[in-house]
């Protein structure tokens, strides 16, 4: 009789899941019910596909290219200059669009924010050690001054070497080391101290993705631009600047 | 050994269902409190509890299922093999090692992030850190899902293989598909496998088991073999040919005689010298089955010639029929007694059999005279012995001389008695012999005991015999008494027809018609007339008073001849019926009326007060107004666990 229990199951399986999305409470309901959310938009997307079949839809291709209603067609062409004035603003762009970046402006950070204080001495009152609390990048080649003499202390923790780097036009997502930090955009001090944050600007080893300029040389340095936080998600993020 | 536990692996969950559980525990099994003024040590540990809790589950999780799975290599080769044939090894190690790879990441992981959450000074970014660990977690396992699935198939499927010892002694039944392999081991063990006339009807190994000679055996069936060269078998051929492998059995190749399986006998000739290297070192038998449509020497010339030529290399062959029973014993001790042997001779050979050994000793008495004794055997026992060799049919039963004579058959115990005389079996014992009674005799002591009590009897005069004149009195007891009896027994009939399920009510709170009542106590001889005034005669207070209207005496104290007349508690409150203002001017007939269906409203109303006032109490379980006792001061659910959503009330 597997066959019949089979069937009756199934017919109660609706009553009981109504049954449980109306009693459940707290937590495991919201989850619940953002599940049950996406379920219903896609079957309502299916209905719709199949209804599509049957109702008649506008033909967008009927329309020819640069057909305008009747109410917005011109009076007069473009004056001379207007098209003077949209030179020049095209220019002033290109001149400062050398560094075109995914994130232009980005929350600057105070120095209380990235530098922690470290008491020092005897009796605790010298204040001019600083630590970083920021994820920051030392090259291969990095090693301390002698404790006691250095001034910024970039913690073994918070030092990371790779970053995760999204090209923008392939959509893909590579793990390339950093081979330095270019610019931190809210101070050059953090840009020596090599501390990264949102908006920093890096550069990353792309040999990897074993591309080659015109004249047949083989690129192996690339910038990209930092898009997360670091210190939050345990990982750098970044876009390749194309 | 790894044998029985393919029953126990764990259920493995699916992708999403792990994770669900996993993250679902994590939130229930660790503090869920914090605030953004704690001090940041507490922050941060109870963040990197949560991530290292998590982790924690993670592994266990997974080790489990890596340790619970056999490992190839561990098991014995004839399992190995059968679950390469049914689960490609391949496949199934790639599966586990991913496991492994998840649950290894899963640990580094958790470890840089906890390292990374110690440079954590604010709540905030202790959460995101937590937040991201959990994710890449369940990210890494999302990976797994088709491993997680393909795994969980394999553990259902393990779970319904038949275990098989590779180790004991097992026979082994091979052959073309249809020749009759399913039915010989249904006839000779308790396996109850099917038996259809189509080609591949057994899709895998069966097991069964049996006994002989006080051993338990397992006999293995396979599903029919065709025909081809190793690399083109299927699934499931390749089972029966690991069987054949990888079993040390006996092996009984099944040929069937009256080629009603669809091969010729030719072919089926072809299939044993092809799978021939599989027997080597094995016990062989061939079986000819399904002799009863057709015997050997019945065959054509060249098939004769076949088994002939079996015969002279030196293997046994035995023609069998699992309809009819012929030869299948025959067979089955030949495989057996055959098996044993290889057995022994193959343990003889190894070094263990020396230890055993030289601990055994014979000890055989030392003559003392030239005089021959040879055991004693009674005939009996070897007769015993002989039959169950021969497996000698057996007497007749009762149930077989029942089922002969149908109707006629009558249950006749007394010919199994053992009499000195035979002849008398049949005949009724008396009841009486020359003056003595034979029950007295069936305890020899009895009768001299029955002697005794009779002597003191006879002394005592009991035996003497009056002639009773009966006088009217008796004669009135007499009748009195049988009476009484009458009545009993119908007393007796009438409680016993009375259905006495569930609870009864005391007779006192029953209510008694008065003309039962008077009926019952004037059949029982009292005189029940003119009872008008007796106290059980009085009805309610009004409807008596409606007769002695004229006299209006106030309601309280009423002068009554009999001390029981106060009107009954549940009606002593209702306003007085009687009490009819005094400037009305209805007329008293009418008057009566009004006051008597007045009364029975007001009285029907004040019923309906007091029980709905009892109501709630009732519910509660109190005893009364006054009730104040609570049964659970302290309910464990409102007060124990966390405080979840919920109202006071119920959580």
């Amino acid at each position: 009789d597997h066959h019949e229990r089979k069937r009756k199951k199934e017919s109660r399986e609706v009553h009981e899941r109504s049954h449980k999305a109306r009693k459940m409470i707290g937590l495991k309901a919201k989850l619940y019910h953002k599940q049950r959310h996406a379920e219903k938009i896609q079957m309502k997307k299916t209905i719709k596909m199949h209804e599509q079949r049957k109702s008649k839809q506008k033909d967008d291709d009927k329309t020819p290219e640069g057909a305008v209603p009747a109410y917005l067609l011109d009076r007069e062409g473009q004056s001379r200059a207007k098209v003077l004035s949209n030179m020049i603003k095209q220019k002033r762009k290109e001149k400062a669009g050398k560094w075109e970046v995914p994130l232009p402006k980005v929350r600057a950070q105070g120095e209380t924010e990235v530098l922690k204080v470290i008491r020092t001495g005897k009796r605790q009152k010298k204040a001019w050690k600083r630590m970083v609390t920021k994820v920051c990048f030392v090259g291969d080649g990095f090693t301390r001054k002698p404790p006691k003499y250095e001034r910024f202390i970039r913690p073994m923790g918070l030092r990371f070497k790779k970053a995760h780097v999204t090209h923008p036009e392939l959509k893909a997502t590579f793990c390339l080391p950093i081979l330095g930090v270019k610019k931190n955009p809210s101070s050059s001090l953090y840009t020596t101290l090599g501390v990264i944050t949102k908006g920093t600007v890096i550069e990353v080893n792309v040999s990897e993705l074993g591309l080659v300029t015109q004249g047949g040389k083989v690129i192996w340095g690339k910038y990209a631009q930092v898009t997360n936080n670091p210190e939050n998600d345990g990982c750098i993020n970044a876009v390749l600047l194309v | 050994m790894a044998l029985y536990n393919f029953k126990k692996i764990m259920v493995v969950p699916t992708a999403k269902d792990f994770i669900d559980i996993t993250l679902s525990k994590t939130q229930r099994k660790t503090p869920t409190v914090i605030h953004k003024h704690y001090q940041i040590h507490r922050i941060r540990h109870f963040y990197m509890r949560k991530v290292k809790f998590t982790q924690q589950n993670y592994h266990d999780r997974l080790s489990q299922i890596l340790t619970d799975f056999p490992k190839l290599d561990d098991v014995h080769p004839f399992y190995a093999d059968l679950m390469n044939v049914l689960y490609d090894k391949d496949h199934f190690k790639l599966a586990l090692g991913q496991i492994n790879i998840a649950k290894n990441l899963i640990d580094n992981v958790a470890k840089d992030y906890v390292r990374l959450m110690k440079y954590g000074d604010s709540l905030y970014r202790c959460k995101q850190l937590k937040r991201a660990a959990l994710g890449r977690m369940c990210t890494i396992l999302k990976r797994q899902k088709q491993s997680l699935e393909y795994l969980e198939q394999v553990r259902q499927h393990l779970s319904r293989l038949p275990t098989i010892d590779p180790n004991t002694r097992t026979l082994l039944l091979c052959g073309y598909p249809n020749v009759g392999k399913s039915s010989f081991i249904n006839k000779v063990t308790r396996a109850d496998v099917e038996v259809q006339p189509y080609a591949f009807t057994t899709k895998s190994l069966f097991v069964g088991h049996m006994d002989y000679k006080y051993l338990r055996w397992q006999v293995v069936d396979t599903p029919g073999i065709l025909d081809h060269p190793l690399e083109e078998r299927n699934t499931i051929e390749m089972q029966a040919i690991t069987a054949l492998a990888h079993l040390r059995a006996a092996v009984l190749y099944v040929m069937d005689v009256s080629e009603q399986c669809g091969h010729a006998l030719s072919q089926q000739l072809e299939l044993f010298n092809n799978i021939r290297p599989l027997f080597a070192n094995k016990p062989l038998i061939v079986m000819a089955n399904k002799c009863d449509v057709r015997k050997i020497s019945e065959l054509s010339e060249e098939n004769q010639k076949i088994f002939v030529d079996l015969i002279a290399e030196g293997i046994t062959v035995i023609e069998t029929s699992s309809l009819t029973d012929e030869g299948v014993m025959q067979v089955k001790a030949e495989a057996c007694d055959r098996l044993l042997a290889h057995r022994v001779d193959t343990k003889m050979k190894t070094k263990k059999v020396h230890d055993v050994l030289n601990r055994l000793h014979l000890a055989v008495p030392t003559k003392r005279d030239q005089k021959e004794r040879p055991p004693f055997i009674p005939e009996g026992a070897l007769l015993r012995r002989k039959a169950m060799e021969m497996d000698a049919p057996k007497r007749k039963l009762e149930r077989d001389l029942e089922v002969e004579l149908g109707d006629d058959y009558t249950l006749d115990l007394q010919k199994y008695w053992d009499l000195m005389n035979p002849e008398e079996k049949q005949d009724k014992i008396p009841e009486v012999w020359e003056g003595h009674n034979i029950a007295d005799y069936i305890d020899p002591e009895i009768m001299t005991d029955l002697e005794q009590e009779e002597e003191l009897r006879e002394k005592a005069g009991e035996y003497v015999s009056e002639e009773e004149s009966e006088d009217e009195e008796m004669q009135e007891i007499r009748q009195l008494a049988s009476q009484i009896r009458e009545k009993r027994k119908l007393k007796i009939l009438t409680s016993k027809e009375k259905d006495t399920q569930g609870p009864r009510m005391p007779r006192t709170a029953k209510k008694v018609e008065r003309a039962t009542l008077e009926k019952e106590m004037a059949d029982l001889g009292l005189d029940m007339t003119d009872k008008d005034d007796s106290h059980y005669a009085l009805r309610s207070r009004s409807l008596v008073r409606k007769r002695k209207r004229e006299v209006s005496a106030p309601p309280t104290s009423r002068t009554r001849s009999q001390s029981a007349s106060r009107p009954p508690r549940d009606q002593s409150g209702v306003r007085d019926a009687k009490v009819v203002p005094s400037d009305t001017k209805i007329a008293p007939k009418r008057c009566v009326h009004w006051t008597l269906s007045y009364f029975s409203q007001m009285l029907k109303k004040v019923k309906t007060m007091m029980k709905s006032s009892q109501k709630e109490m009732n519910r509660q379980g109190k005893k009364g107004e006054s009730d104040r006792h609570v049964f659970d001061v302290k309910p464990k659910h409102l007060h124990a666990g966390k405080r979840k959503s919920g109202s006071t009330s119920r959580r």
